[in-house]
Parts: structure tokens; sequence; C-alpha cells
């Protein structure tokens, strides 16, 4: 498990170990990776991130074409695996959780442990100004360096 | 008064029972619920269905059948299960001086009645 | 053979239900014919489960047998089916004596006093250790009891021995205790390794309930029940019997099961 902020550390390393996820990121709504466990190879995490955040933008719009309030999340039942798409508020900002489960885990139990891994992340999240937002031309080198860090190489 | 609210109906009348929820217990959601405050459904309902769950392959790896009852005793209350069809679960909360052997009888009477 | 005791085993032998057995291992234990009488009394429990008298009965023989741990078991079984029996109290009550406790030792005799106050014996004792309290000025030495061996398996003098007992470590690791299937399959082992997982995911449903730690789990099914038990705070201890035995009783014998796994432990650990 990595993580480019060291305060979700804690809460995402409860979550793994109550909930049995296979596959765990967490990341802002425009994609950004926050924290990434279980993935090999960061190809597979930037196009993760980036069909999580369509997925979610998708279903928000369908949710205010309705006339409700946002979803609480939404979840794929597979054969073998399946994987719940969750959007939530944190003092950084909207942030989305994407979660692959197998069998040995029930979707009950990833979601009772989300919403815990959430509140702990919105309590321990640090109270300071945003970070400003990222300009097209710093896009490429943050996110390399992000994936650096989510990989652990120097 | 739907089968299912009856069922729910009978076990939480039962003295000493704080809430009775029906589960899918693969999935570890709720499917019908009749809860007393202070109760979190969906975390004994998640809880549950797992724990049945891991008790369902312990029982059978014993050479035994599929449980009827389950009994979780704790120091402040206990957590009752009575597996029924289609991976559905009964489950009741109930306090430390709750009936236990009556919400038994009517908790394995409900859950063969769901089919 | 005296006379009574042939007839009593003819009787017995006649009707084996009957509770002719009461007497007759009374008889055979009077007559100091230990061995007899714990095999007649043995056989009238598992007969007479719910019968405080048989339990009564078999205590007063494995205390004469020198099985101390035992005949506290039975006294306490008899306690829990009539929890006014003298005689279970003032078992007890000595048990407590030998032991060095003579605050339960007091307890348990007047207790018995108040269960039987026709039994001149009591006030007797009770007064004898009050006496001693005073001079020993609250403290009481017992005689020194004989080092007991370690014993080999963790159930030993359970009823059952090892079989359909396991006992199990954190990491789902069998430390004793059997489990077979009737081909006579060891199932043990793959059992084993499904219980470390009960055991933390029974405390975390409780935690996260609101109900505290957890204590036992009993699981039925209809050719079997379990019980599910944690001796100590990483072993968990598991007890299984077909349906011949009521699940409250199952109860207490996995109870008793738990408290020798527990003491096994701290001997050998």
């Amino acid at each position: 498990m990595r993580a480019l902020e060291p305060w979700v550390v804690e809460p995402l390393e409860v979550f793994l170990a109550e909930s049995s996820a296979r596959l765990t990121l967490l990341m802002t709504s425009s994609g950004q990776v926050v924290a990434q466990h279980g993935f090999s190879r960061s190809l597979d995490v930037m196009t993760a991130a980036a069909l999580g955040a369509g997925i979610v933008a998708s279903t928000e719009e369908i949710a205010r074409l309705m006339g409700v309030t946002r979803f609480a999340g939404l979840v794929h039942h597979g054969e073998r695996q399946s994987c719940m798409l969750s959007a939530f508020g944190t003092p950084r900002g909207r942030w989305i959780g994407l979660v692959v489960f197998g069998p040995e885990t029930s979707v009950g139990i990833v979601q009772l442990f989300f919403e815990q891994m959430v509140a702990q992340l919105v309590s321990s999240a640090p109270r300071e100004q945003a970070p400003p937002p990222t300009l097209a031309e710093n896009f490429e080198s943050e996110l390399d360096a992000s994936l650096k860090a989510l990989f652990g190489r120097t | 008064m739907s089968t299912v609210q009856g069922v729910l109906d009978r076990v939480t009348r039962v003295p000493g029972v704080r809430g009775a929820l029906l589960v899918s217990a693969g999935d570890g959601l709720i499917v019908a619920e009749q809860l007393m405050d202070g109760v979190d459904g969906r975390a004994a309902a998640a809880l549950t269905g797992s724990l049945v769950g891991r008790l369902t392959r312990t029982a059978q790896q014993a050479g035994l059948e599929r449980p009827a009852f389950v009994h979780l005793r704790a120091e402040a209350g206990s957590v009752l299960a009575a597996p029924g069809p289609d991976d559905l679960v009964l489950v009741a909360v109930v306090a430390p001086d709750a009936n236990v052997g009556l919400a038994r009888l009517e908790m394995i009477d409900a859950a063969a009645r769901l089919s | 053979m005296s006379e009574d005791i042939r007839v009593l085993t003819a009787r017995l032998a006649d009707e084996p239900s009957s509770l002719a057995f009461l007497e007759l291992a009374e008889a055979l234990r009077r007559r100091g014919q230990l061995d007899a009488a714990c095999k007649v009394a043995r056989g009238g429990v598992s007969r007479y489960p719910g019968l405080a008298d048989a339990h009564d009965l078999l205590a007063r023989v494995l205390s004469d047998q020198g099985d101390l741990a035992g005949a506290f078991d039975a006294w306490s079984s008899a306690l829990q089916l009539d929890p006014m029996r003298a005689g279970a109290l003032k078992g007890i009550g000595f048990l407590y004596f030998r032991a060095g406790d003579v605050v339960a030792a007091l307890d348990h005799l007047q207790r018995a006093a108040q269960a039987d106050p026709d039994d001149a014996s009591i006030p007797v004792a009770i007064a004898r250790l009050r006496g001693e309290v005073r001079e020993n000025g609250g403290r009481h030495e017992a005689p020194a009891p004989s080092p007991a061996p370690p014993a080999a398996t963790p159930f030993e003098g359970i009823e059952g021995g090892e079989e359909g007992f396991l006992l199990v470590d954190g990491g789902g690791l069998r430390l004793g205790g059997m489990l077979r299937a009737p081909s006579g399959e060891d199932l043990g082992d793959r059992v084993a390794a499904q219980l470390a997982g009960v055991s933390r995911e029974a405390a975390r449903a409780t935690r996260i309930l609101g109900l505290g730690p957890w204590h036992s789990i009993a699981v039925e099914s209809p050719n079997g029940q379990l019980i599910l038990a944690a001796p100590t705070a990483d072993t968990v201890l598991l007890t299984a019997r077909d349906h011949g035995i009521p699940l409250a009783r199952l109860g207490l014998l996995a109870e008793r099961a738990a408290r020798a796994a527990r003491s096994w432990l701290e001997r050998v650990g």
C-alpha cells in the first residue's frame, strides 16, 4: 500500500485489514491518484483512475437528470470479483474510492468499513490551505512524481 | 402485513430482543429490518452475514450439515441467527436478559416459513 | 460380595434405566471399591445428565479417589441443576478449604447451612474454620498439595477425553484435541484452520455492535452441534457433540473443557 499523503495511511490500512479488499484506489474527482493498494503496474493505476473518475462523473450526471441527490456509490457484481465506486467529500475536496473485492468478503463488509475509512479520513485530514490548482504544464511532471511515489521508486 | 414483516414482528415481540433483520448473507446487506434505536442494522447485517458464512464453512469441515441456528454470546448481549432459504439469514440482536430460548424457537420457525 | 451389593447389581442388570445405580455406587464407595463405584456412577450420569443426585454421587466417588478437579466439576454440575444442594455445597467448601481459600470455603458452608439447617456437622465445620482464621490472623495455610504432574493433554479427566474437542492457537494450528469424521478421518487440522478466522470475526462483530468481548458461539446443525469459546485471548476451543446431549449441558461441558485448557496452557506455556 502506498499513499502520497501520510495521514491517509492509517485509515487505509485499517480499511484493507477489515474489508479484505484485493485492490483499492483513492483519487481526486479529477482522477489524480492519492493512494493505491494491490496494483502492480502504473499503467493499470492510471487507467483505473481515469475510468473510475469518468464512471462517477457519468453517474452523478444521471442523478442530476433524475433530480436526486448524488448516489452513495455503485457496485458492479462480477462472477469472481466485484467492484465498488464511491465518491465522498473531504477537507481536500471530493475524492473517489475504487475497491475491487472477491468472494472472501462481501459488499456489505466493504461498504461498512469504507464508510468508517471515510470518516477517519475526514477527521484526520490536515486543515491547511488547499494546494493551488494544477496547471496543465505541470500536470505530467506531477503525475510522474506521484506514480513514482505510489510505486516506491525514487 | 407481508410474510417478512410478520416474521420480524414475531421475533421482535420476544422480551429482550432489540432488533430483528433479514439479511442476504452472501452480500451482507439488509433485506428487511425492524430495529430499536442504537442498533446499527447495516453493521449487524454485514458482520453477521460474514460470520454465519464462516461458521457454515467451519461446521461443514467438521462434518456437520448447514447450521439451523447460531448464538453468539457476548458480555453485553447476543446476536442470534437462523439461516433460511436462498442465502437469507434471520438475525436478532438481543439484550443480556433476553429470553433466548423463546427467541430461538421463534426464529427457527420463522426462517423455515420464509421459503 | 455383600448381599446388598448383590441385590442392587441384579436390580440394575434387570433394569439398566432404574435409579438403582445411586444406591449401588454409594454402597461400593462405602466398601472402598472406588473403581467399581466410579464406573457405576459415570454410567448413571450419562444416562441421567439432568439428575443432581447422580452428579453429587460421582463427585463423592471422585473425591475419595483423589480426583479433586473432577469432583469439583461434578459438584458444580450438581449445583447448576440444584443450587441449594447441601451435599454439593459442603463438598465444594471442603475443596476450597483444601486449596487454602478459606473465604470461599466459608461462603459455601454458610450456604449449605441455609440449605440444610438440620445438618449438625455444618455449624461445627464453620466454627472450626472461623477459629482457624482467628488463630492465623486471617491466613490459612492448607496442607501443601503434592505437585500434580502436568497433564499430557489439555482434556485429561474431561468426559470424552480428547475426542470432540479442538484447542487451536491464534494462527489456526492445533494445540490439542481430536475431531474425527464417522469414517475415522481426522478433521482436526482442517477445522483448526477455520477457527482462528472465526474468533477474529466474532470479536470484531461484538465490538462494532457494542456488545463487548465475546464469550461463546453455539452452532446447531441437524446432525450435530458445536460450542466455540476462547480459553485465553489467543486460543479457541471447539467442543463438538451429536444431539444426544442437550445444548445447555454441552455449554457446561465446554466451560469445563475451557477451564482445563486454560490450566494446561498455564502449565505448559
